[in-house]
């Protein structure tokens, strides 16, 4: 399975290599089609999602930690972590809660009570150093300590994809009935030391919202990170609350999501231009310049990537964003008649260069670089960077006819590309994510790049920009 | 089976372990406790219930070879392969000629659902050197009735078919052909879906459909 790697050496502006070399899978192969692997925001834990079940792996001993089972009655497709909820701490803070969406309709709250398990845990953050063999019997034990602590009903058919909000108080599902719920955290909101004792266990959601304005299968959700531009200048006026949902479709559109003042959640943009269905999106996580809107990705069976941008509001609406800037939640109250014109404008501002030939299954934005990686049924990795700020075009833009028309069109080059990344199979997943094992020379800092493919293998690439 | 037909001179009663894998790559084999679609199929894998050529003289014998082989001397598998072609019901070498119509007692290749002339390998065999390239296997179907409404589930257990069948650095395209069918976009995007096969797949009732269309098969 010897992976083909090419390195690519970049033009100018910034003339940067990258090598991609692959690391030994997380150990063991689950040896059948695993759907996607995400990483815990803070410790050095991912879950993968395989079959009916999910395995949990240390990102330190690159091997197995525990496993949810028995929780589903079919494929779990997609799953979430919950972030830190405000100022955690005590058992709140050593608490695991991970969500799973499954093609059974529902979606599964899962907790594990690290309470009394403080040994393990310490045991998986401590950067081992390789002498722990003999707790391979113990990990057969840990597979009934994940909890299933609460059943999420009310999609019709499969579950496709499970999101977070940032702050955790919401969670999104969506569905091949064509909906996207979104639910709200209202248990035990406040754990307060004292109390946790009785109440820790407490598990109540409420569902605020069921958008059905897709036409198809909803494929994903995302949800915008809390970036300083979320709320910057340039977001819209204030005339909704902070968090904002992406949803991907069959439908071939992608839709914005907020809540407005009247708490009910509106599509407040809809993205044409894929010419198939849309397997994802991504928001961007590191901070931009001047604290611009975040931007968002879209990937689908076009094999096109696209990056779209808020357009900066007119300056008399910026005005009045601004005027409401002092209100902590969503300014004033605004009649149904005008929320036609509360509509954000959203623009594709660049198409990636062609790489993939066949479905693009899953791309992953870097937080710390910027850099994005795709995979696809093709069995390609590839990775690409963003050109300095300019306003040359990218010639794969032009053919595409929505080629960006705006000079904050920035340019992408691909870096370097992994053939065969996962051998013949198809690749359906990848995130960057933290470093923890013994061979990094940044534990906690150094990012890898983590796919996950039909073959049921997780594979950690090392990437290495010059 | 047992010990003494493992030297019988009939090839299409050799045992399943004696066939000797036309899976590209040793190191590619993926065998695990849950295959994928087995339990729909076949409890072996493809090679075994379905090998593709009954004739000996087209297989070498891998057994010795390194796991970075290249079956060089291996016919790489071509249109005739997959439609089955010199139907005979008694044998069992034809992927998809054989698959039953989910309605009335025939096969797909008896009512020309399945054409041999509408099965289209790219790169095409004599371009293949590298055993590993991806191969697109596209299979155009000709629904028998305008709006079949068995279409997708025709288009299903082909694709079923060809994934349990063919190695896995084969990517296969089911679509109607062309005029053929009244939501021919529709029917073909579903059946390109990965994910809405896989579902359907869980599903018992689409799935001993599925099973009992390929039941003519083994």
């Amino acid at each position: 399975m010897a992976a083909e790697t090419t390195t690519a050496i970049l033009a100018a502006p910034s003339a940067t290599t990258a090598e991609i070399t692959p690391l030994p899978a997380f150990s063991p192969d689950l040896y059948q089609r695993a759907w996607a692997s995400i990483p815990h925001p803070s410790l050095p834990l991912i879950a993968t999602c395989h079959a009916h079940s999910v395995t949990v792996f240390s990102l330190s001993t690159l091997s197995k930690h525990s496993v949810l089972t028995g929780g589903h009655t079919r494929s779990v497709r997609s799953a979430a972590w919950q972030p830190p909820r405000g100022k955690v701490s005590g058992k709140e803070a050593k608490r695991l809660r991970l969500v799973t969406g499954s093609f059974d309709t529902t979606a599964g709250v899962w907790t594990w009570d690290q309470g009394r398990r403080e040994e393990r845990l310490e045991r998986e953050i401590r950067l081992q150093s390789g002498e722990d063999n003999k707790e391979a019997e113990e990990e057969e034990e840990a597979e009934d300590e994940w909890e299933l602590t609460l059943v999420l009903e009310g999609h019709e058919n499969e579950v496709k994809s499970v999101n977070y909000s940032p702050s955790g108080q919401y969670l999104a599902t969506c569905s091949r009935d064509k909906s996207v719920w979104i639910w709200e955290d209202v248990g035990n909101p406040n754990p307060s030391s004292e109390e946790e004792e009785e109440e820790e266990d407490e598990d109540e959601w409420e569902t605020v919202a069921v958008l059905q304005e897709h036409d198809g299968d909803v494929k994903a959700v995302a949800w915008c990170p809390d970036v300083p531009g979320r709320k910057g200048k340039y977001a819209p006026p204030r005339r909704y609350g902070d968090d904002v949902l992406a949803s991907a479709s069959y439908d071939n559109t992608v839709r914005l999501w907020r809540e407005d003042g009247d708490g009910e959640w509106v599509c407040v943009a809809v993205l044409e231009g894929h010419e198939g269905t849309v397997w994802g999106v991504a928001w961007e996580g590191r901070p931009r310049e001047n604290d611009k809107f975040p931007r968002l990705l879209s990937w689908g069976a076009d094999e096109v990537i696209r990056v779209w941008s808020l357009k900066e509001p007119e300056e008399e609406e910026h005005g009045e964003g601004a005027a409401g800037g002092g209100n902590n939640t969503w300014g004033f109250g605004v009649p149904n008649t005008m929320r036609r014109s509360l509509k954000e404008e959203w623009e594709c501002t660049a198409v990636l260069p062609k790489v993939h030939k066949g479905d693009i299954y899953s791309v992953a934005w870097s937080t710390e670089t910027g850099l994005l990686a795709s995979v696809g049924s093709d069995g390609v990795l590839a990775l690409y960077q963003e050109t300095a700020n300019t306003t040359e075009k990218n010639e794969e833009n032009e053919t595409n006819g929505e080629a960006p028309t705006t000079t904050s069109a920035g340019g992408w080059k691909v870096l370097t590309t992994v053939k065969g990344a996962h051998g013949p199979y198809e690749i359906n997943h990848i995130t960057w994510c933290k470093r923890y094992d013994a061979g990094s020379e940044r534990k906690g800092e150094e990012e890898m790049l983590v796919t996950t493919g039909d073959d049921g293998v997780v594979r950690p690439w090392q990437v290495r920009i010059q | 089976m047992a010990k003494s037909d493992l030297d019988n001179a009939n090839p299409t009663v050799l045992s399943v372990s004696q066939l000797p894998s036309r899976n590209l790559a040793k190191g590619h084999v993926r065998k695990g406790p849950d295959s994928k679609y087995d339990h729909i199929l076949f409890p072996k894998q493809w090679w075994a219930g379905s090998s593709l050529n009954t004739d000996p003289s087209v297989w070498t014998s891998d057994e010795d070879e390194d796991d970075d082989l290249t079956l060089a001397t291996e016919e790489p598998i071509d249109e005739q392969e997959i439609y089955g072609e010199n139907y005979d019901p008694s044998s069992c070498t034809y992927l998809l000629s054989t698959i039953s119509d989910p309605e009335h007692p025939v096969t797909l290749g008896q009512i020309a659902v399945v054409r041999l002339d509408d099965i289209h390998l790219s790169p095409s065999p004599a371009e293949r050197l590298d055993p590993n390239t991806l191969t697109n296997v596209e299979v155009d179907l000709t629904p028998t009735v305008n709006h079949c409404s068995l279409a997708t589930v025709i288009g299903l257990a082909v694709r079923v078919r060809l994934e349990n069948a063919l190695p896995p650095n084969y990517r296969i395209i089911v679509r109607m052909k062309d005029g053929s069918h009244a939501q021919d976009d529709q029917v073909n995007k579903q059946l390109g879906d990965k994910e809405r096969v896989a579902a359907a797949l869980e599903n018992d009732t689409l799935k001993g459909i599925i099973e009992k269309m390929l039941e003519t098969c083994v």
